[in-house]
């Protein structure tokens, strides 16, 4: 069957994305492209040296340009009362004090602003701005800059490290991985306008509309109702919208200058040093094991280059105290200030790169003991508790995922030994590796609005970054209240509506479905209360005990006692029912230990004479629990497999230390994959709920769909070759010479 | 971007008359709308020729003419290329996107500029950007740069596919020069080598515009390859490639021709590789024993001396490929 034969409802869409037709009609606005009357431009113009004073801003050629409304520089600008002095700019926490010091910390970072009446201008204009600098030192070079920082220790040391040298095989080796760029499809961008002195309205990109409003209410010092943040539709957002970047204050400040709304959009090569990005990190590993294959201990060492005015540490021993039992444990760990802008969380942040070193030296071990790399984690998983804080699990299923995503990809016809299935010039080979996350939840709040045909929407302030929440929310709002789909809309991502938490960390579903559920029963609740003056039935009866459908109220007795909804509307003289209720964690959290979990297997093929490696298959197979919505849950797993592919075999940002700068800011150097990368990625899942960590009984997806895929890779190229690489990316220039 | 004034002309000497150093061509504008915007190219003027030259491939006596505005997409489906010069239609489909593919022209395409990072980014030293200031490459992530007939000056690599199979091929580049004059530059004497003078890519005169690529008959429309190892698998630039083509009479090799992109500032042909294939016979042996020899005088930087195993790896694929071996 063609695609174009599939039958497609638009009006009843069945488990699709509930903003799918909006965002592929382009009826969905992203926050650069709604309209807004008397809408001007700014252009942020970046420093060209990485580390300095700026000494002079040259804006006079500038200004010359037709439709100039003004130029923001340190020297002429709004203040704001949250970066009014040194005091206030460290208490702020928003990393760079854009335009309110004469420091400069990284190559690009924003030196002035132009704003113009078009795009256009202000792109010109801001060409011919120049700075005069008193330039320092800058270091750039993570692999140079590591050296001079030295190791403490991150969390606390379980049993005896030394114990690892009495293991009959051991592992010990150095794992590097290159700073990885945010470049989301949709570049971050504002549109603020000053409804009044202290009324603010903005149009942004970002995961969390709540947490926006909060920074900036308190960056201009006013109440956080008086903001208002629309993110309805966001183009990816992987960490990247998680905090508050400095570009979007800039936008708010141009509209304070001139009294007018503004638009800022980051160009794409600003995208490379303005919203973050995976750190560079070294790691070392020891492990152990004894000849039965029980792990003595690990000793992981880590750094991750930051920036020199915040610091960043990515936590990457935190994967290492999650999956295994390791009697004897000691992780350290360090921060490398850099030249460059702030790094922050991308998906799977710390785990990712963590877990790349302790999976590919298991890997290395397995070989070392004869053992199938299968069998020597099964032996060693943390299955009956949280390694770490020796909670039981709520739920962890790690072990299904790994029978089942070894018996997808026909595990056993992988070959123990490496470079033993030969194609003419090919190798071929099979790795896999597990990943696993610390499952949360935060507080949320959801609203139902319903209308007298049985219609309802159901709201939240939590944005989707494409996850798929909205038709999550559906399910879920289906599957509690029994109203059709067709008769559900899902509102998100505007501050009006009811708060929660930013969609991040795998804990939006996590967190919002707790909420729908709490305000189907309140929804249940307030209709039960106007059904019991019909009914006496009605009074007192519970949420579990009230069934609702697309035409009106009953009750699971045996007469059901049937209300419509019309009748309910007339006799009581309703418009619209409105209700708003809140869930969150609770006592759970002091019983249990939570995790979502991934097992990640792959096979490739490997060219000995060109270093070109080919993927042909990718399984991976989730614990997220219970599966709410299956198309949006896999095609989080396989977008993941796909970011963990470029993770693997191409992304790095290169830097040059002579230059103080970042070498190349686009996408002819710097590589993602394309579909000609990835194979199909095969997902499946365990598919149990856990019935303590929320209502729903799911758990998030988001980042273990990509922690362990790297491994995997590399891993499945040792199989294929005898070649293990432990510096990433793996392209064929490593191949070769490796 | 800066302001610039836009015409379009339909005839070539009518867009030759308003060329002078201050304007520029445009044509499918894939690589001198990003060079306008990040201010490498600053021209005052922009003249349209997308109507102003021919955009078929045509028989001619001596074998065919691409027409300079023949965009790249249509020239890899065109089916005299298909069926006389497949070469030509494989390298072609080895870069870029369709989408760039679709804009770009087969004129435009031996006029691109490198794609050094250097070269494009303008807070640093580049010769070939603004000479006398240095080249950053040289002694920097030089991973993607020259092995072979670069300069103190510039160590660039050119970027086209189109041109190594073009090279490959012995086209020739047919030029109208301003007072109408038509003439015709061998492929191996277009581009240049960087030496003193980064700045200057190729040897097209000033003022003049190119009108059509010629290729005369051969017969390596049967055995023919194109290689492209890149750091994806598609829409990327090439560590290296190789266009690879054989004249066989039996399994003897009467004549093979074998170039290279990722390698110099212009297309690089192995000469002595090819000579020692002819009369060989067509066998892995003798396919290694010719990459060996390309391989041999090659020089390369800090950062890239991976491109001399991956260049022998690459002609011997492409050299099997020519056998479907």
């Amino acid at each position: 069957m063609g695609f174009f034969d599939e039958t497609f409802d638009l009006m009843a869409p069945n488990d699709r994305r509930v903003e799918g037709v909006a965002k592929v009609t382009g009826a969905g606005k992203y926050a650069a492209e709604y309209k807004v009357d008397g809408l001007c431009h700014a252009v942020l113009v970046g420093s060209t040296i990485a580390a300095g004073t700026i000494k002079n801003i040259n804006v006079d050629n500038a200004k010359q340009v037709s439709g100039i409304l003004d130029i923001v520089t340190h020297l002429n600008k709004p203040l704001v009362p949250g970066l009014a002095d040194e005091a206030k700019i460290k208490e702020a926490r928003l990393g760079l004090a854009i335009f309110h010091t004469d420091k400069i910390f990284f190559k690009g970072q924003p030196i002035a602003m132009v704003i113009a009446e078009t795009l256009e201008d202000a792109t010109y204009a801001a060409s011919l701005i120049t700075a005069e600098y008193e330039k320092t030192d800058a270091h750039v070079d993570f692999d140079a800059a590591l050296k001079k920082v030295p190791l403490t220790p991150a969390g606390k040391e379980r049993g005896n490290i030394e114990t690892l040298n009495k293991a009959t095989q051991t592992v010990e080796a150095e794992y590097n991985i290159k700073a990885e760029v945010h470049n989301p499809m949709e570049m971050h961008a504002t549109i603020a306008e000053w409804k009044a002195d202290d009324k603010l309205k903005l149009f942004d990109k970002n995961q969390g509309v709540n947490s926006v409003q909060r920074t900036f209410a308190k960056l201009f010092n006013i109440p956080t109702d008086n903001i208002e943040v629309i993110s309805e539709f966001v183009g990816g957002g992987f960490g990247s919208g998680l905090r508050v970047w400095p570009h979007a204050l800039a936008c708010i400040m141009a509209a304070k200058q001139v009294k007018r709304p503004v638009k800022l959009m980051l160009t794409r090569p600003q995208m490379f040093y303005s919203v973050g990005y995976r750190p560079a990190a070294w790691q070392k590993i020891k492990l152990g094991a004894n000849s039965d294959g029980k792990f003595v201990g690990i000793h992981h060492q880590a750094k991750n280059g930051t920036s020199v005015y915040e610091n960043f540490n990515e936590g990457i021993t935190r994967v290492t105290r999650l999956i295994y039992h390791f009697d004897n444990l000691k992780t350290e760990a360090a921060t490398v200030p850099l030249n460059l802008s702030t790094p922050t969380w991308m998906r799977g942040p710390g785990d990712c790169t963590g877990d790349f070193a302790i999976e590919s030296a298991i890997d290395e071990l397995s070989y070392k003991l004869n053992m199938d790399p299968v069998a020597l984690r099964m032996k060693n998983l943390a299955l009956d508790k949280h390694p770490d804080n020796g909670m039981p699990w709520s739920t962890n299923y790690i072990n299904e995922c790994i029978e089942k995503g070894a018996q997808m990809i026909g595990w056993k016809d992988r070959k123990p030994a490496h470079s033993q299935t030969i194609d003419g010039d090919w190798s071929i080979g099979y790795g896999m590796a597990v990943g696993a996350w610390n499952a949360g939840r935060g507080n949320a709040s959801a609203g139902i609005q319903m209308q007298k045909d049985g219609a309802i929407i159901v709201q939240t302030a939590m944005t989707d970054i494409g996850t798929g929440t909205g038709v999550s929310m559906q399910n879920i709002a289906h599957e509690q209240t029994g109203i059709s789909k067709s008769k559900i809309n899902i509102e998100l991502g505007n501050s009006n509506l009811p708060p929660a938490p930013s969609q991040g960390g795998s804990n939006g579903l996590s967190s919002i479905g707790g909420a729908v559920v709490a305000a189907v029963s309140a929804l249940k609740l307030k209709l039960a209360g106007y059904a019991a003056g019909q009914n006496e039935a009605y009074q007192n009866a519970a949420p579990a005990d009230i069934l609702l459908s697309d035409s009106g109220i009953s009750l699971k007795t045996p007469n059901e006692q049937f209300i419509s909804y019309a009748a309910l509307w007339e006799k009581n003289n309703l418009d619209v029912l409105e209700v708003e209720a809140s869930s969150g964690p609770g006592a759970e959290r002091q019983k249990y230990a939570f995790c979502s979990s991934a097992a990640h297997f792959c096979k490739l093929r490997v060219n000995r004479k060109t270093g070109k490696v080919k993927l042909e298959r990718m399984v991976t197979v989730a614990d997220g629990g219970k599966i709410i919505s299956e198309k949006a849950a896999a095609n989080q797993m396989s977008g993941a497999a796909v970011g963990g592919i470029g993770m693997a075999l191409m992304e790095e940002q290169q830097t040059d230390e002579r230059l103080g700068t970042l070498v190349g800011n686009d996408f002819a150097g710097y590589h993602f994959p394309v579909n000609s990368d990835a194979p199909i990625i095969e997902v499946a899942f365990v598919n149990k709920p856990d019935p303590n960590i929320n209502p729903q009984g799911s758990k998030g997806l988001g980042e273990v769909g990509i922690i362990g895929t790297a491994a995997a890779i590399a891993n499945a190229i040792y199989n294929a070759t005898g070649k293990r690489l432990r510096d990433l990316p793996i392209t064929p220039d490593k191949v070769l010479l490796g | 971007m800066r302001p610039f004034l836009f015409s379009k002309s339909s005839a070539a000497n009518q867009a030759l008359a308003k060329k002078n150093h201050s304007t520029q061509f445009i044509a499918g504008g894939t690589n001198l709308v990003d060079l306008m915007k990040k201010h490498i190219a600053n021209p005052e003027s922009l003249v349209d020729i997308s109507s102003a030259l021919p955009n078929k491939v045509e028989n001619t006596t001596k074998g065919i003419s691409i027409g300079a505005m023949m965009r790249n997409s249509a020239t890899a489906n065109d089916a005299i290329i298909l069926a006389k010069f497949p070469l030509v239609a494989k390298a072609i489909l080895a870069g870029a996107s369709p989408q760039i593919r679709n804009m770009a022209s087969a004129a435009g395409n031996l006029l691109q500029r490198t794609r050094c990072p250097y070269f494009y980014d303008v807070t640093t030293p580049c010769n070939k950007r603004q000479p006398g200031s240095g080249c950053s490459a040289i002694n920097g992530e030089n991973r993607m740069s020259a092995v072979a007939g670069y300069s103190e000056q510039c160590v660039a690599v050119h970027p086209s596919d189109l041109c190594v199979a073009l090279a490959a091929l012995d086209a020739s580049v047919v030029v109208n020069d301003k007072d109408g004059k038509t003439q015709t530059i061998a492929f191996q004497d277009f581009h240049r080598l960087p030496g003193n003078t980064p700045q200057k890519d190729n040897n097209l005169p000033a003022n003049a515009l190119i009108r059509a690529i010629e290729i005369a008959a051969n017969p390596f429309a049967k055995n023919n390859a194109y290689v492209k190892l890149r750091d994806r698998d598609s829409y990327a630039f090439a560590l290296v490639s190789v266009a690879a083509a054989l004249h066989l009479n039996g399994d003897k090799i009467v004549e093979a021709r074998l170039a290279s992109g990722g390698v110099a500032h212009k297309p690089w042909r192995w000469l002595a590789a090819e000579k020692y294939l002819k009369g060989k016979t067509a066998n892995i042996a003798n396919f290694e024993a010719a990459a060996n020899i390309a391989i041999k005088d090659l020089k390369p930087l800090s950062h890239n001396g991976f491109k001399i195993p991956m260049l022998k790896g690459a002609i011997e694929t492409a050299l099997k490929q020519c056998l479907d071996l």
